[in-house]
């Protein structure tokens, strides 16, 4: 069997280069995409004013005070999911299977493929230059044999960058990251960590699997004690019968603002709706967890008739959901979304009324899982390299 | 107030009462049903706010007089009573329900009748059915309206006038229903309404299918008069999806079944469907129509029926709920499938054909 061979693409400060590439006089500021009220938080920054101090979930405030000079722009969510699916499409030319996994995320299997691209670094430099041929974006590609490598792999080598894990090598990546940096790995287990002394891969690995799953919860146990060994430990391979999928992210500090909220809020759907079809499943009920600075949590869902088809869908009903209950304060500590009543997605009930909207919807849906289709068939990728020469005339 | 009535004849009509005030608070006088006496005519009435409902029975008056009681005990008192006369007297805002033979005594606690919502009646009726008529069309229709509160304006079946005929259609975007009778009289125009399926349940359920009902529209309200029954309710706003661009035209493929087979198959297969999906295979060659399930963890289910088909072999999947619910309803000798291609529509209407079919999507 062949070395798989796994991107992992990131987009650089997504949202401010897109800010960036629409408005080139803002090219080589200092740009932070945010809330742009008192109460609000950045969502994005470009790196010209990451050197600034400034990162997301910092207070508007704080970030003025940092980056007196930086230009401060208002989230435009609808465009940056139009620059996603331009990059989206891309990827999907270039290699034979795409997932994706946010709004500015990717993996790509590119097992395989050096026969069409070259080494997996030289694949990496191709793909690169033909986002910024074509996007005037920068994306970062981490290259490694699993999802979990990879990903941590582009982390690695931000902004810009290029990076490859060896097979074999894994042990030795990860024993030189520190424990933040572990995929999977949060705030909180990295305080329950420190107080075992534990303030490094290394020191995790002291600890036998049931000697883990006794001091975390069994499935956190058994992902940290493969984690910590370079092992994927099965992120995202789409664990099979799930009853329903969801996605949270836990603020590092509290959010207010609604528009900052509301750019999580569109990244968790995408991050949920890709795992959903990932699975081969819809879903008639979407939902929303939050958690108030106050630390009470809430969840409020809604089933609907017809399955979401679409990230887009289940972003409007989970920031639907949300609003309804929410108006800005108190801030949130935690967002979450998901979607249950889970489904196989062949059951699908076909409707008599389609509307032009679902329609388009509908079509996009199917794009999606042509791509997947065609991602199946390896020997395919070399008419996908030159499907995407037609594209570009 | 006082007055003497049959259990049965009274029975019946607080029943219907019951029926449109069940599910309503109960402290409030909502949930009572008023009862007036006057001139031997005991006159009922009852209301939820959006359906409303009165009748009259023939009574001995001695007293006339009038209160509200709440229905569901009073349903349940004379429900208790043997069969036969009842004596009802208005004691100091109690309803005493006594028969001297048995020396059976209730009193019921009331609600003075002033506060009673009133009953609005129509000036000038709009059209004048069959009560046969209209219970067949209500029986073919109103099997497909959606339940679905985001979509509320397909919550009701969709009444509009055609030429010399009446149309009602029902859909809840996954099957649709339609019916057009030609009516002996004159249609007038009106504007199409959306009428709550409570509203046409009632009729359907209380009419004798004699004579004739008389049906008044106005912009908020639809009116029923029949038997000696008044019914009104309000009209579900909103507009109807363009039902008539997704009525498949163009189906060759015709496949004829025996209506009594082809139901009880399905009864026997349904028994074994996935009960979430409902999904059912429907496979068709020459002159086979094979129905089966999926293998579940259950296990599975297969027939196989003798058709009449025209076209090439083919395999459909539809939710079984989908064809058992029309099937019920469509009686006659047998019924045909009519669709064009696997994905498409599929047309359900008897053969040989009537004024009605229903339209159901498959599953992709």
């Amino acid at each position: 069997m062949k070395e798989a061979v796994l991107f992992h693409v990131d987009m650089d400060a997504f949202y401010a280069s897109v800010e960036q590439c629409d408005n080139p006089s803002l090219r080589g500021k200092p740009v932070i995409v945010g809330g742009t009220s008192t109460r609000g938080v950045v969502s994005a920054c470009s790196y010209e004013a990451r050197t600034f101090g400034v990162h997301s979930a910092m207070p508007m405030f704080q970030a003025r005070i940092r980056c007196p000079q930086g230009v401060f722009v208002q989230g435009r969510m609808k465009r940056y999911e139009e620059v996603s699916g331009a990059v989206m499409d891309i990827l999907g030319s270039f290699a034979p299977e795409v997932q994706q996994i946010s709004i500015d995320e990717a993996f790509l299997v590119m097992t395989g493929t050096e026969g069409i691209y070259g080494a997996p670094l030289e694949a990496g430099r191709r793909l690169k230059q033909l986002i910024r041929d074509e996007l005037q974006l920068t994306i970062s590609v981490g290259i490694g044999p699993s999802r979990f490598i990879a990903k941590m792999a582009s982390d690695a080598g931000k902004p810009d960058g290029l990076f490859q894990v060896l097979p074999g090598e894994e042990q030795l990546f990860v024993n030189s990251l520190p424990l933040s940096k572990l995929w999977g790995v949060g705030p909180k287990t990295i305080e329950s960590l420190r107080s075992m002394g534990c303030t490094a891969p290394a020191h995790l690995q002291r600890y036998s699997e049931a000697q883990l799953r006794e001091l975390f919860s069994p499935s956190l146990g058994s992902y940290l004690y493969r984690a910590v060994r370079g092992i994927d430990p099965g992120i995202l391979m789409g664990a099979p019968k799930s009853r329903s999928i969801s996605n949270e992210t836990t603020f590092e500090h509290d959010i207010s603002d609604i528009e900052v909220i509301k750019g999580y809020v569109l990244e968790l759907s995408h991050q949920v709706m890709f795992r959903t079809m990932q699975e081969h499943l819809v879903g008639c009920t979407p939902f929303v967890k939050y958690k108030l600075a106050t630390m009470q949590s809430f969840t409020c869902q809604q089933t609907i008739r017809e399955p979401v088809l679409n990230a887009h869908q289940l972003y409007d009903t989970a920031t639907k959901l949300l609003l309804g209950r929410w108006d800005g304060s108190p801030p949130l500590r935690l967002v979450g979304v998901g979607l249950s009543s889970l489904t196989q997605e062949d059951t699908v009930q076909q409707s008599l009324f389609e509307d032009e909207q679902s329609q388009r919807q509908r079509d996009v849906e199917q794009a999606v899982l042509r791509l997947r289709e065609r991602g199946n068939r390896l020997s395919k990728a070399s008419s996908l390299a030159r499907g995407f020469e037609k594209k570009q005339k | 107030m006082k007055f003497i009535a049959d259990r049965d004849i009274l029975q019946r009509e607080i029943l219907i009462a019951h029926d449109i005030i069940s599910g309503s608070n109960m402290i409030s006088i909502l949930s009572n049903v008023l009862i007036e006496a006057s001139d031997n005519t005991l006159r009922i009435q009852a209301t939820d706010l959006k359906v409303s409902f009165q009748t009259q029975i023939p009574i001995d008056t001695e007293i006339p007089g009038s209160t509200t009681v709440t229905c569901d005990k009073f349903l349940n008192v004379l429900r208790s009573f043997p069969e036969g006369d009842i004596d009802f007297e208005l004691i100091e805002n109690r309803l005493v329900i006594s028969r001297k033979k048995e020396r059976i005594n209730f009193k019921l606690r009331c609600i003075p009748p002033q506060d009673y919502p009133s009953f609005t009646t129509f000036d000038e009726k709009t059209l004048t059915i069959g009560a046969q008529d209209f219970s067949e069309m209500i029986e073919q229709t109103i099997i497909s309206v959606s339940d679905d509160e985001t979509r509320f304006y397909m919550n009701g079946v969709y009444m509009e006038p055609g030429q010399n005929s009446l149309i009602m259609v029902s859909t809840d975007g996954r099957k649709l229903s339609y019916i057009e009778r030609n009516l002996s009289s004159e249609v007038p125009f009106f504007e199409p309404v959306i009428i709550p399926p409570k509203f046409l349940n009632l009729i359907k359920k209380t009419s004798s299918r004699e004579g004739s009902v008389d049906i008044a529209v106005s912009d908020t309200h639809i009116f029923a008069d029949f038997d000696s029954h008044h019914l009104s309710s309000t009209l579900i706003e909103g507009k109807y999806p363009n039902y008539k661009r997704v009525i498949p035209m163009n189906q060759s493929k015709m496949c004829s079944i025996a209506s009594k087979e082809f139901m009880e198959a399905l009864k026997r297969v349904s028994l074994l469907v996935d009960q979430k999906s409902r999904r059912l295979l429907i496979d068709i060659e020459g002159d086979s129509l094979i129905l089966s399930s999926e293998e579940q963890d259950l296990g599975a289910a297969k027939e196989q029926l003798t058709c009449e088909y025209n076209g090439e072999p083919i395999r459909m999947v539809m939710n079984c709920q989908y064809l058992m619910n029309p099937m019920r309803v469509i009686n006659s000798d047998r019924v045909v499938l009519a669709f064009q291609d696997a994905g498409k529509a599929v047309t359900l209407r008897p053969d040989p054909e009537k004024d009605f079919f229903h339209v159901i999507m498959p599953m992709s």
